[in-house]
């Protein structure tokens, strides 16, 4: 028998590791002195330092403990009385509510979340704080029914009236006699609402907006490059709870033996005081009263922070700063009723904005600074004359390689590299409509701007041919990591990433295809909504300025659209890294135009199609 | 002293209402919208039609749906060979070292699932750790190229939903009466049969509310796929996500969201015809 006990405790030791071994590894690398995960170079506290500056986290931490603390309580009472009172309703009432009850519990959350979601906007409520609270609320509710009930169902349903037979009112029958029966269920059922709440991705993420982000949704932005603070913060996070798990076990038994039955309600007590006080001290660390707010929206990687900070404390405002995957999901969020003051779309979409009547005129008096911007990157067609937006940065696609793997002569092959045999499962295309589609048309010798359905329908079947023989990964920024690392010998990337990548690892090199390619310029654009018309010039005035857009451009190796800048930058930092210079002479290049709705459809129909397989 | 029996009602009538319009009104609506029709921009039209619903039966999204599928089965029936006896193990323990056992499997739970999937990432890598490890043991000479593929997405759906398979069996073998299997081997059973005809049936139930609060919730997790599927879409979950963010499609959304949600509905049903359980094993902890 006791050979048995030694391999069941194995086992469970063993699977705990499982458990525990990627929680380990995060700790471990939150102490690394360099940025890699890879490699351990030394022991620091410089991610922690981050974190500590890092108003971003503190916020979301603020966000994620408060909220489930009010959708704690709130959903505890709320499920509590519902489910007294289920049990005295009649039957058909008590099946049905409980038959609702169970759907959001047993239901893949996405199918609750989308459901929220569209509620809130169907009834025009602005998504935010309070739409994120009510959706945990709604979701909590339910799980504190399924514990308290059965407690409730339990219990003799004369009790109560017995009570109020010798005297007690209502009020008392329920504290005095009621709670303290299902107190266990209770509890049980708060500990159950704060976890879910706590830990909640998928609603969150729906149901939320307008700046307003939890722990999840932030590490969920941050996971697509390497960023040790996340480690840092899982590591303060982990010992907190251990902290508290601690203090719920061990507190008990310094008092006295008796009380020892209640470990759950002092667990749960426990971790709404503790949850209280971090909250607390939190919302005392944010400091954002009665400032003027500049709401930034921008793409994912694509400025130096610190400018943030420093545009902060020169015009005492203080930035909401979001990021977006790509453009076609920044204008869903628009179109969906978000509201910014700025934001840094590409061409293309900027001139569907300009037709769709979201910006508004820029007043070029208030940005003095425009005197810095080269003459390459103004006047555009995408918006003539620059009416309304001020151009950020610029560049082309193309293909960033491993000059380790790659054979020269392949190179020739331009796009068509991208679907060379040899290079099989070592390749990265960006999660992007346009700009796969762009890659597929320029091979086939296409215009990127085509609305004929046949040739679009054969670049589908070029990029079908592709994935099928290529098995590429359609990634986002996280191609940025990933290549200097070394991890795959192709990737379709911006000409500033493939800049920032070379830089970092010299095996890599950057090639512009010969049968064109995409010019592309993003630049900032003034929302007609916005409520800080003058912050938001100030904004744009201040990022050109030669001081900003020289560490913007050193931070993430883009192309500026300030010519001292560019022509510091390319002597220096830079120097050497044929992307820094978008090779734009080539004829055969366009830019990106606004897309009918028809045809739109038709891009993003087929596309999500490449992606399903 | 008679009491009307619903005299309670009308106190609670308000939270009722807010479980009916918080629960069962964001279902209808996306059950109506379902039957929308999007605009070619953006935004929805009151047609009634059936639209969405065919294009879900185009082969790329039926795929989808197979794909999703597949995975869920895959990452349930690991789940159920991993989570199984380590719910009936955990049962097994001597009381002190099962509340350590479970704390040990708790804690993990409250950190962020998201960080703890980042964890993954650090440990799968070209040069991770994993690769690492098995490099200087001399299993492989290449790095595996197991971050953004199938058998990562695998790893995390059965991390994270792990501890539902392990609490539900050990709720249910928790209560298992020990003496009937002491009783069948003193009637001369052997061990093994002992455990398939009377352990495994009592402890049944557990395992199949296991298997429901992990296969249901694997369709959705959209976010697993993304960050260590390397953004392919192979879960419904994934598609509804494309189409509500990017797509800018909430009524074919909708329509995939009624359709997951009738699948998973029709498992329930089958659960409960096989179980003849109201409840499922371990959803309130109990």
């Amino acid at each position: 028998m006791k050979k048995k006990s030694f391999f069941t405790r194995f086992y469970v030791v063993i699977c705990l590791a499982f458990f525990y071994l990627p929680i380990l590894v995060t700790m471990i690398f939150s102490f690394n002195s360099s940025k890699s995960l890879t490699n351990f170079t030394g022991f620091s506290l410089r991610w922690y330092e981050e974190l500590l500056n890092n108003v971003e986290v503190y916020k979301a931490v603020y966000v994620s403990l408060s909220i489930a603390i009010l959708a704690t309580v709130i959903s505890t009472v709320l499920g509590t009385i519902t489910a007294i009172g289920l049990s005295r309703s009649r039957k058909v009432v008590r099946e049905l509510l409980l038959n609702v009850n169970n759907f959001p519990i047993l239901n893949p959350e996405i199918v609750t979340a989308i459901g929220l979601m569209l509620l809130f906007s169907s009834i025009g409520m602005r998504k935010g704080y309070t739409t994120m609270l009510l959706a945990h609320i709604a979701f909590c509710t339910p799980y504190v029914i399924t514990s308290v009930y059965p407690k409730v169902r339990s219990l003799d349903p004369n009790l109560a009236n017995a009570a109020m037979d010798l005297g007690a009112t209502p009020y008392q029958a329920l504290t005095k006699v009621i709670l303290p029966m299902i107190k266990e269920g209770v509890f049980a059922g708060a500990l159950l609402a704060f976890t879910m709440s706590f830990d909640d991705f998928v609603i969150s993420y729906f149901v939320s907006g307008n700046g307003v982000k939890n722990i999840s949704i932030v590490v969920y932005n941050m996971t697509k490059r390497i960023n040790p603070t996340i480690n840092a913060l899982s590591t303060i996070v982990i010992v907190v709870i251990i902290l508290v798990l601690l203090a719920a076990n061990i507190v008990p038994h310094l008092r006295k033996k008796s009380l020892n039955r209640n470990h759950r309600r002092n667990t749960v007590i426990a971790v709404v005081l503790v949850a209280a006080l971090c909250t607390l001290m939190i919302r005392m660390g944010i400091t954002a009263n009665g400032k003027h707010v500049l709401k930034v929206y921008n793409a994912g990687e694509y400025m130096d922070l610190s400018l943030l900070e420093q545009f902060e404390e020169e015009y005492n405002c203080t930035v909401v700063y979001e990021t977006f995957e790509s453009n076609e999901m920044m204008y869903t969020k628009l179109a969906a009723g978000e509201t910014y003051d700025v934001l840094i779309p590409s061409d293309y979409m900027i001139e569907r904005l300009i037709k769709e009547d979201y910006l508004q005129y820029l007043d070029w008096d208030l940005i003095p600074n425009k005197k810095n911007l080269m003459e390459d990157v103004v006047n555009k067609r995408y918006d003539p004359g620059n009416r309304y937006s001020c151009p950020y940065f610029w560049g082309t696609v193309g293909i960033l390689y491993d000059t380790t793997v790659v054979d020269p002569e392949d190179l020739d092959d331009g796009w068509e590299l991208l679907r060379n045999p040899k290079y099989n499962g070592d390749l990265y295309m960006y999660d992007s409509e346009r700009d796969s589609f762009m890659i597929a048309l320029k091979a086939l010798g296409y215009s990127m701007n085509t609305t004929d359905f046949d040739e679009i329908d054969a670049a589908y079947e070029w990029l079908i041919e592709q994935r099928d023989t290529m098995a590429p990964i359609y990634a986002g920024d996280d191609v940025i990591d990933n290549m200097i690392s070394g991890n795959k010998a192709l990737a379709v990337v911006y000409s500033g990433d493939a800049s920032y990548i070379i830089s970092e690892n010299e095996d890599l090199d950057y090639l512009t295809p010969s049968q064109g390619t995409n010019v592309w310029y993003d630049a900032m654009v003034i929302t007609r909504d916005c409520s800080e018309t003058d912050l938001a010039h100030a904004f744009i005035n201040f990022m050109i300025s030669e001081e900003s857009a020289l560490s913007n451009t050193a931070e993430v190796g883009y192309t500026p659209t300030v010519s001292s800048a560019f022509e510091e930058m390319k002597e220096s930092d830079y120097a050497g890294i044929s992307s820094y210079v978008p090779q734009i002479e080539n004829p055969k290049n366009e830019i990106f135009g606004y897309q009918e709705p028809k045809v739109k459809q038709r891009y993003a129909e087929l596309w999500t199609k490449v992606k399903a397989q | 002293m008679r009491r009307p029996k619903n005299g309670g009602v009308w106190m609670i009538l308000p939270l009722y209402l807010f479980t009916i319009v918080f629960v069962a009104g964001p279902l209808l609506y996306v059950l109506a919208l379902s039957f929308a029709k999007a605009n070619d921009g953006y935004g929805v039209t009151w047609a009634f039609n059936l639209e969405n619903y065919k294009r879900i039966l185009d082969p790329v999204y039926q795929n989808t749906f197979k794909q999703s599928f597949q995975l869920a089965l895959t990452s349930t029936v690991l789940n159920c060979l991993i989570g199984y006896p380590f719910g009936y193990f955990m049962a097994r323990l001597p009381e002190k070292k099962k509340k350590h056992a479970m704390i040990g499997l708790m804690l993990p739970f409250w950190v962020n699932s998201l960080i703890r999937l980042y964890g993954w990432i650090i440990i799968l890598q070209k040069k991770g750790l994993l690769n690492h490890l098995l490099k200087s043991l001399h299993l492989i000479d290449k790095p595996l190229k197991i971050l953004y593929s199938y058998p990562a997405v695998v790893i995390g759906m059965l991390y994270v939903l792990f501890p539902f398979m392990a609490l539900s069996v050990y709720s249910s073998a928790e209560k298992l009466d020990w003496s009937l299997v002491e009783a069948a081997r003193d009637l001369g059973a052997s061990k093994t049969k002992a455990f398939w005809t009377v352990t495994f049936r009592l402890t049944l139930p557990g395992l199949l509310s296991g298997v429901i609060l992990t296969f249901i919730p694997s369709m959705g997790l959209f976010f697993i796929a993304d960050i260590l599927g390397g953004n392919k879409i192979v879960l419904v979950g994934s598609l509804i996500q494309e189409q509500m963010t990017r797509g800018s499609n909430w009524p074919f959304a909708a329509a995939l969201a009624v359709v997951l949600l009738i699948l998973t509905t029709l498992m329930i049903m089958l659960y409960r015809k096989i179980t003849n359980a109201k409840q499922l094993e371990g959803v309130g902890w109990e």
